[in-house]
């Protein structure tokens, strides 16, 4: 048997954070999400990180599934990308007049997002995906936007439901639902709402959580590309999640169409802080009649970073190398289940897989085994997708499928057949 | 909201003719049924029967029935600032001006205690009690009534969420087409569980001196299971606390 994590130091951490901090950790890293359970398997808090590791406060290393939600894309301190952040913080950073590096990180985006004219810079998906839906009811003079039901797209009040805390149903009064992959419902609602849609905001794919994640079904995106042009609806593809994991050129060209904008941050910058909307020349106008910036908006060294990010992911061909280790990954997790007779499902593209274990329909079964590989120091959520990074070794992917086959065998006596 | 006051508040009468002794005493000869009927609202009947009570959710056999013209009139009674007026029964008055009133002026005490009362661990056991029972209801009647808390039903899937203290009372909320039940006792089986490791975490959660995401982080609160079901319970929750304040 593996030596198990315990986590002294983090508990008393957390009971000092919460005399201070709403929730001691607040939103998704924190353990009132619903993504880690039960709470006693995993860390709270982490002491330091490199590649594809992080080590909590009471010194437990873990390989790192997560990958800070996804912007550790190339791995912690990646040294390309912190080199060209520190010569950059030597020179300049937040400054009255914006450096030209700017300037230079549109310009890549441009030359290298299939669907990018133009790039308008912030700090956070959201950010991006409000200036995107701004954009789009400036363009349009429409109010109204679509949505897929089990979306996510941020934390602003539009990005909400009316049941969320501190919402009002005028916040949402101008939101349509619709299915993921049932194109009929989405053209009854572009019928039914005829004239009054401002743009259709969707990710890539659906990868919400809680659930199996769902690619889109075949031609499924051409045809809604064409519903949204034949309506004059703006096409917003919420690349923050998936974006430079299917394709640097963005997950619309992955999928074979072109978005009207598309909003990315995660990947982007390999964790520092940069998110950037872009889109189609016929929307620059619109964006740049907005009322819409932020204090630390054009820091120079986000960019410098962003730089360095793109150009090495273009040149490892990033998400081909994420692809291809997320398959290997996926192949040997479901062996490991079978061999103990579980049914585990592994959805979604393989560099953001998402992992269920379908013989137990409450879950239960799913959240103990993760918590057995949390226990061991593979660090897997309950219910969201995964992220690979370009650092995750084949030892260290041995090494989680080593881990995986101890927590299905724990599962199996606790669960016999 | 008429619904909660019937089912969850009036409804703990069950509880406490079962639970209390002097709610007991009280009821221990009595056979007689009080039904109420609000207009566009619930319609429920309590019926004593030599020291047990029992609800039930239409007037159609009360002994004494008392009408109500709308919901807030109803609740009005609860609150103690509207008279009721029965519309049948009227031999039976006796029972409703007296020994009625004292049973709810019981169970308003294990609603809202004295802090003095909650010393005597009995005492704050039943009140806890009560509390799970009522919020398990009123969950349920919100999800079913109220337009923002039937939009979070809309996101609950079929199954059956259990509401327990750890080695104490439970209650579960079984969701079927997005209509809520609430049943106020363990569930055989669960689909999603919210369990707290003790009275007094409950008890924090529900008087609102705790924070419930605290609770879950330093573990004294366990999730278990389809977290939608808990997330858009806990959203219902929140609604439920413009009713029961």
């Amino acid at each position: 048997m593996m030596e198990l994590n315990t986590y002294t130091k983090s508990r008393e951490a957390f009971e000092r954070a919460v005399k201070v901090i709403p929730s001691g950790v607040y939103g998704h890293q924190g353990p009132g999400e619903g993504c880690f359970i039960p709470v006693e398997a995993y860390p709270f808090f982490s002491s330091k990180a490199q590649g594809t590791y992080f080590w909590d406060l009471d010194g437990n290393r873990f390989i790192d599934y997560m990958c800070a939600y996804g912007p550790n894309v190339l791995g912690y301190n990646d040294p390309d990308v912190d080199d060209a952040a520190k010569e950059q913080l030597a020179v300049e950073n937040c400054v009255t007049a914006p450096s030209t590096v700017m300037i230079d990180f549109a310009e890549l985006l441009v030359d290298t997002v299939a669907s990018a004219d133009w790039a308008f810079f912030a700090k956070n998906g959201n950010d991006v995906t409000t200036c995107a839906v701004l954009t789009a009811r400036a363009y349009t003079q429409k109010k109204k936007i679509v949505f897929f039901n089990g979306y996510y797209h941020g934390i602003s009040p539009w990005t909400q439901k009316v049941d969320y805390s501190g919402i009002t149903e005028e916040d949402v009064c101008n939101n349509l639902y619709v299915d993921w992959n049932d194109y009929d419902a989405l053209e009854e609602v572009f019928h039914q709402h005829k004239d009054e849609i401002a743009a259709l905001i969707a990710q890539p794919y659906m990868h919400g959580n809680f659930r199996d994640n769902e690619l889109p079904a075949e031609g499924y995106w051409q045809k809604v590309r064409k519903l949204c042009t034949d309506n004059g609806v703006i096409l917003i593809i919420d690349d923050v999640r998936a974006g430079f994991r299917l394709d640097t050129a963005g997950s619309d060209h992955y999928f074979g169409f072109e978005a009207d904008l598309i909003c990315f941050c995660k990947a982007l910058a390999n964790g520092y802080n940069v998110s950037a909307l872009c889109g189609k020349n016929f929307l620059k106008n619109a964006v740049s009649g907005l009322a819409y910036t932020g204090s630390y908006w054009m820091s120079a060294v986000p960019f410098a970073a962003g730089i360095a990010c793109i150009s090495k992911m273009k040149k490892l061909n990033l998400p081909h190398l994420l692809i291809e280790k997320g398959k290997k990954l996926e192949d040997g997790l479901i062996a490991k289940a079978q061999k103990y007779g579980f049914d585990l499902h592994v959805s979604g593209i393989p560099s953001l897989f998402y992992l269920r274990i379908a013989d137990d329909p409450s879950f239960v079964w799913h959240q103990e085994w993760v918590a057995e590989c949390v226990k061991r120091g593979v660090y897997f959520t309950n219910h969201h997708n995964h992220f690979m990074n370009a650092s995750l070794s084949d030892s260290d992917i041995a090494y989680t499928l080593d881990v995986a086959d101890e927590a299905f065998k724990v599962l199996r006596d606790k669960h016999p057949a | 909201m008429a619904w909660i006051n019937l089912y969850g508040v009036l409804g703990l009468l069950e509880e406490l003719c079962r639970i209390d002794g002097e709610a007991q005493k009280l009821t221990a000869d009595a056979y007689v049924s009080i039904g109420f009927a609000v207009k566009n609202g619930p319609e429920g009947t309590l019926s004593f029967s030599g020291g047990t009570c029992t609800l039930l959710k239409d007037v159609s056999s009360c002994m004494i029935k008392l009408p109500f013209s709308s919901s807030e009139k109803f609740n009005g009674m609860i609150d103690g600032t509207v008279t009721p007026f029965p519309s049948k029964g009227f031999f039976k008055l006796g029972f409703l001006l007296h020994t009625f009133t004292k049973l709810t002026d019981i169970l308003s005490s294990y609603l809202k205690p004295a802090e003095e009362q909650l010393k005597n661990r009995q005492f704050f056991e039943t009140s806890t009690t009560f509390m799970l029972y009522l919020v398990a209801v009123a969950v349920a009647e919100c999800g079913n009534h109220d337009s923002i808390g039937k939009f979070s039903a809309g996101y609950i899937p079929d199954g059956t969420i259990c509401l327990a203290v750890k080695d104490g009372p439970a209650a579960a909320i079984v969701c079927r087409d997005h209509t809520l039940t609430a049943v106020k006792s363990r569930p055989a089986e669960w689909t999603a569980l919210m369990e707290f490791d003790s009275m007094e975490t409950a008890r924090g959660l529900f008087d609102g001196s705790a924070n419930a995401m605290d609770c879950i982080g330093s573990g004294s609160i366990r999730c278990a299971g389809l977290m939608s079901m808990i997330d858009n319970m806990n959203r219902i929750l929140t609604r439920v606390g413009l009713y029961l304040g």
